[in-house]
């Protein structure tokens, strides 16, 4: 693993109980990365590192391509024709764009949750169960502690262990995000990529999966994609600033929204435009 | 001044009075225009109800059709029929999933997926009657074993395919695409996600579409007329000639003897049952999916 690229400059400040060591590792590293969709150039030669068990929130305006750049961190663009990655994307150190590094294996490593919650039409068990059948072969006792310590992880155990053999679409906004996220960390990946997670979600949920977000961080490595700037400030280690497909800022997120470096990251985080 | 007499509140209450006028116009000749469609199909039903409710009889569904002036049943053309309709749902449904799952899911917008697209809509319009040729010309007469209910229920599995192909295409095309994402990014393979995933996401339509083709073969004549042609007698023989109950009634009622026209009545009368029943099953399951999905 390496160092963080903007460790040499920049002194790393801690911000939050976790507290954001110098020496943070990157699990993840982009490396002059850029991506198309057919002609349009969303990404423009970024290069930044997703530190291990940190929290790093991407932000910008809309279209900025921080969703795009969320996207190829587990290659889930690639199953739509003409959309293309360039650079390297290293997972502890392997280059995954690498046309013969194993999707699945990515996947396995890397879950993702989208913006909206898509919880599977079947029983709540089977949606977490689902996944875990198809890397490993469980006995029923094994799959039951497995199910129920991803539904722990999720916060959302008390809520449902009553009714797991009921539809999943019965349950609430925010207890159906739970759900994706107790699905994803079931196959205990390295990296939880997170899409805009509670934007379709009320402030009540949305506060319950940022406190969630909180306590993941000890076991994964998270990427959050936000446009929500408060949620950056309040559930992040580190933010990157992107705009036009182009990474602007990128450093530990105390610094970034207190003293930005950039005139354009301060234009943005104190709203003057967005 | 009273408002009631201010020039603009005048224009404003003719301005009313006209458009209530055109609504009022508007509103009735679109009632009539339902109702005037609604009145033939009453009829319709109310002159199958009227004269098959007459035929109907433990008879009709025990024996067999009957020589002229004699009594009998559709009993054959009904066991006719639903071995040449099962056999057509069995033979058309897993073509046409299979079509569908390929256009919606590996085709999509492709230029490919698009030609496939215009010419299953073609198939689907093509005249029933050009499908029963074809069948004639390709089984029939190259079997040189003659007509047979084998050769019956593969014209009829021609219409069903390509109604069951754009149900399950636009079924799943339906099912969002963030629920693909989803079971992606898990590492699934896509066949796995489509048959485990999407297919139960678009299970009811695709129901739905299997029970829509049913229910459009269960009545076609004309690609049987060159095909399984008709079978006076009970017969469980899928390569000879079997009886159905459209073709029996078109050729009962062709017939100058009162006997057959009451059978043939009975018989549309039990067939129009049977598509109702159908339909109206078609709409249950979709609508309890549709609650299911809020």
């Amino acid at each position: 693993m390496t160092e963080l690229a903007f460790s040499m400059n920049a002194p790393v400040v801690a911000h939050s109980p976790r507290a954001v060591a110098a020496n943070a590792t990157a699990k993840m590293s982009a490396r002059r990365l850029n991506f198309h969709y057919d002609r349009f150039h969303a990404i423009k030669d970024v290069s930044l590192d997703i530190a291990a068990n940190r929290v790093t929130a991407l932000i910008g305006p809309s279209g900025c391509g921080k969703s795009t750049l969320l996207r190829t961190f587990n290659r889930i663009y690639s199953i739509y024709p003409k959309q293309v990655a360039s650079g390297e994307l290293l997972l502890d150190g392997e280059n995954i764009l690498h046309p013969k590094y194993s999707l699945n294996q990515l996947r396995s490593k890397v879950g993702m949750v989208f913006q909206k919650p898509v919880p599977f039409p079947m029983t709540i068990f089977e949606n977490v169960a689902y996944a875990i059948r198809h890397y490993e072969k469980l006995s029923k006792a094994e799959m039951n502690v497995r199910v129920e310590q991803a539904l722990n992880q999720a916060a959302l155990w008390d809520e449902v262990k009553d009714k797991l053999k009921q539809s999943a679409l019965g349950l609430s906004g925010g207890q159906q995000q739970r759900l994706c996220i107790a699905r994803a960390v079931a196959l205990k990946p390295d990296v939880l990529l997170l899409d805009e997670p509670t934007s379709a979600l009320d402030p009540i949920a949305t506060s319950r999966i940022e406190q969630l977000i909180a306590e993941l961080a000890g076991d994964f490595t998270i990427a959050i994609v936000t446009h929500n700037m408060q949620q950056a400030a309040r559930c992040s280690d580190f933010t990157a600033f992107m705009y036009l497909g182009e990474l602007v800022e990128f450093g530990p997120t105390e610094k970034l929204f207190t003293q930005p470096g950039k005139k354009q990251t301060e234009d943005y985080i104190t709203g003057r435009f967005g | 001044m009273n408002p009631v007499q201010s020039p603009q509140n005048r224009t404003s209450q003719r301005l009313l009075r006209k458009r209530s006028a055109i609504n009022a116009i508007a509103m009735t000749l679109s009632c009539a225009a339902a109702l005037f469609g609604l009145v033939f199909l009453g009829w319709i039903l109310w002159t199958t109800i009227s004269k098959g409710l007459v035929g109907i009889d433990w008879a009709l569904f025990t024996q067999s059709t009957p020589p002229p002036q004699e009594s009998g049943g559709l009993a054959n053309a009904f066991f006719g029929s639903a071995i040449m309709c099962g056999l057509a749902i069995l033979m058309g449904a897993p073509l046409g999933i299979a079509a569908g799952t390929w256009l919606s899911e590996y085709a999509g917008a492709r230029r490919i997926g698009m030609v496939v697209r215009f010419v299953n809509d073609i198939l689907l319009s093509a005249p029933s009657i050009v499908l029963g040729l074809f069948v004639y010309t390709l089984v029939v007469a190259q079997m040189g074993t003659g007509f047979s209910a084998i050769a019956g229920a593969i014209s009829l599995a021609f219409i069903v395919i390509p109604v069951i192909v754009r149900t399950t295409d636009e079924m799943l095309r339906l099912v969002p695409a963030q629920m693909r994402e989803a079971a992606l990014s898990l590492g699934v393979p896509q066949w796995k996600v489509i048959v485990q995933v999407l297919y139960r996401g678009a299970s009811a339509g695709i129901v739905t579409g299997i029970l829509l083709a049913l229910a459009r073969i269960s009545g076609e004549t004309a690609p049987l007329l060159f095909t399984s042609f008709g079978n006076q007698y009970w017969s469980t023989d899928l390569a000879s000639p079997m009886a159905s109950v459209p073709v029996v009634m078109n050729q009962f009622t062709a017939s100058p003897y009162e006997s057959w026209h009451t059978l043939a009545w009975a018989g549309a009368l039990v067939l129009t049952f049977f598509v109702l029943v159908l339909s109206l099953l078609a709409r249950a399951i979709l609508s309890r999916n549709k609650v299911r999905h809020d």
